[in-house]
């Protein structure tokens, strides 16, 4: 059963064609990843979804129109005059909470984003990750059903990004829904179920994640050490070139290996790496878009 | 709707600045232009002058909230604020209220201050106390309205800080505020009649000597309320295009 379908929607900015006729279903009770890079569209989508953006085509379509919705904005979107505590009681209120219930929502939710102990400090004195989970904060405060979060990871170190992940594995957990937006498919990989690839407005793929992997994931060879490449490569499969190395993918790979190593051994180099591996969800989106996730 | 009074509030009350603005300068204001009109003129002739500038100067100086008002909004709109409340069930009409009653809560509070000034210092005369009370609201309602109205609409916060000095000074030269109406040629005293600050001050001079009749407080009454309406209009017409510039 899903939440929420997005129904051919199309968003155009003056000229600019930001959505392409997208449609989508997220399923209940998942971590939905929407991956692309710059400029995709992913923070037009979730606007749209949020109703941030109310001038679009198509429709979004709420299996339950009255689902609570919590949206984290790709900005620090913080009153950062005052205290987080301030942010939090004034969020909470917008979202119909008051009283004893808004107190003891804002104990759990300080506790759940780390702040508990800064909760009476203005928030312009705040680290950018503390910034980050506060602005994670405000939007749990009424138990949403359905999380947007957009790259609520963007500057953060390794620890407080752990610590985002630990906060959206206990929020599926208790049934919510997360639709999770990035440009670094590791995340997506690690926390998701599912996920839709964006490119330049459109969607490239989308399902699970174990499909996807199994539907493109198709054998390939790295080799790192640029020296180490034969022409003709291209006959063998698809390939991918990256800087100091690339990914050959191909359905025979073991006469693929065969004939670099020949190379290798007639030319005299050493590749540093080459091995048999299965593509990341990473090579798959560059292999159907052409576009790398980030420069 | 309470929240975003609440918030409002508290973020004009850290704000040194506001002091200075609202209550400090219009005194300075009053204080020297007083001094400078009345030199030499004996205390008869010195009433008039002064029945003029006390409630001119607080006419003039309310308008000044307009930028406090379009900065609060415009600071909203770049830091991501608006779009994240938009995003909440709270209904942009709550949301524009909200941006409105702090402010009126503040004028209020200046005229009161600047009157009692004039009252205490110049010892102005108070005869119709219940008319210039309810003239106070609605003067306060007019400005806030029209600051609403033109914190939606600009876009940018120097664009409100030109726009309030042409709406305050222009309207204040216009009204008669700081010379006057006799003295102005026949056809800006025509033109006068157009801005609000002609009716506040009217209203307010008429109500102190105690010479208000019922039938103008409710004539000044209504232009007054009919410009803070129509602020409040423009301000929800407004309001999808300002929700459009902070996100498309
Ligand atoms: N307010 C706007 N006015 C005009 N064009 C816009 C506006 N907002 C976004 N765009 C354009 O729409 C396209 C999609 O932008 P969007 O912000 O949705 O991308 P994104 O996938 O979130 O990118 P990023 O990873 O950089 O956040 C981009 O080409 C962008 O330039
Ligand atoms: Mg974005």
């Amino acid at each position: 059963m899903e939440v929420l379908k997005v129904d051919q929607i199309t968003k155009k900015y003056e000229k600019k064609t930001a959505l392409a006729n997208i449609s989508l279903e997220i399923p209940a009770g998942v971590c939905f990843g929407l991956v692309g890079p710059n400029g995709a569209g992913k923070s037009t989508l979730l606007k749209i979804i949020a109703s941030v953006i109310r001038n679009f085509q198509g429709k979004i379509r709420l299996t339950n129109p009255r689902m609570k919705i919590g949206y984290v904005p790709q900005e620090i979107a913080l009153e950062e005059t005052v205290t987080a505590q301030d942010n939090l009681v004034f969020f909470g209120k917008l979202y119909g909470l008051s009283g004893k219930a808004l107190t003891l929502r804002i104990e759990e939710v300080l506790e759940e984003i780390g702040l508990t102990e800064r909760a009476k400090d203005k928030v312009t004195t705040f680290s950018g990750g503390m910034k980050r989970r506060l602005n994670i904060g405000c939007a749990l405060l009424h138990q949403p059903d359905l999380i947007i979060m957009d790259e609520p990871t963007v500057g953060i170190d390794p620890q407080s990004r752990r610590y985002i992940f630990q906060m959206i594995e206990r929020l599926k957990q208790k049934g919510a829904t997360i639709i999770y937006a990035s440009h670094y498919m590791e995340e997506i990989e690690r926390i998701c179920d599912e996920a839709a690839f964006l490119d330049h407005g459109k969607v490239v793929e989308n399902g699970r994640i174990s499909m996807i992997l199994e539907k493109h994931g198709k054998p390939s060879i790295f080799v790192s050490g640029n020296d180490c490449m034969p022409s003709g490569l291209e006959s063998f499969g698809m390939l991918q070139e990256k800087a100091e190395s690339y990914l050959l993918i191909t359905r025979d790979p073991l006469q693929a290996m065969e004939y670099i190593v020949e190379y290798c051994k007639r030319s005299g180099s050493h590749p540093e790496r080459l091995e048999l591996a299965k593509p990341r969800l990473e090579d798959i989106f560059f292999s159907l878009t052409g576009s790398q996730l980030r420069e | 709707m309470n929240a975003i009074i609440k918030l409002e509030l508290k973020k004009n009350i850290q704000d040194r600045g506001m002091i200075f603005w609202t209550l400090v300068l219009p005194i300075l204001f009053t204080v020297l232009f007083i001094s400078v009109f009345t030199s030499g003129l004996n205390e008869a002739e010195s009433q008039p002058v002064i029945l003029s500038i006390v409630p001119g100067y607080t006419v003039m100086f309310v308008f000044f909230i307009m930028i406090t008002m379009t900065e609060s909004m415009i600071k909203d709109q770049n830091n991501g604020l608006v779009a994240r409340i938009a995003s909440t069930p709270l209904s942009s009409y709550l949301y524009l209220l909200g941006k409105w009653v702090p402010y009126m809560y503040i004028v209020f509070i200046q005229i009161v201050i600047l009157l009692l000034f004039g009252k205490v210092v110049y010892n102005v005369p108070i005869e119709q106390l219940f008319y210039i009370i309810v003239l106070a609201f609605i003067l306060t309602f007019m400005v806030t309205g029209l600051g609403l109205a033109l914190a939606i609409l600009v876009k940018t916060t120097n664009m409100g800080i030109a726009l309030t000095q042409v709406l305050a000074l222009g309207g204040a030269l216009i009204g008669g505020l700081w010379m006057p109406l006799e003295m102005m040629p026949e056809l800006l005293q025509t033109i006068s009649r157009f801005t609000p600050q002609y009716w506040g001050h009217q209203g307010f001079r008429e109500a102190m000597t105690g010479t208000l009749a019922m039938g103008d407080f409710f004539k000044i009454s209504s232009v007054l309320l009919g410009f803070g309406i129509l602020g409040f209009i423009l301000a929800l017409i407004g309001y999808p295009n300002f929700l459009k510039r902070t996100t498309g």
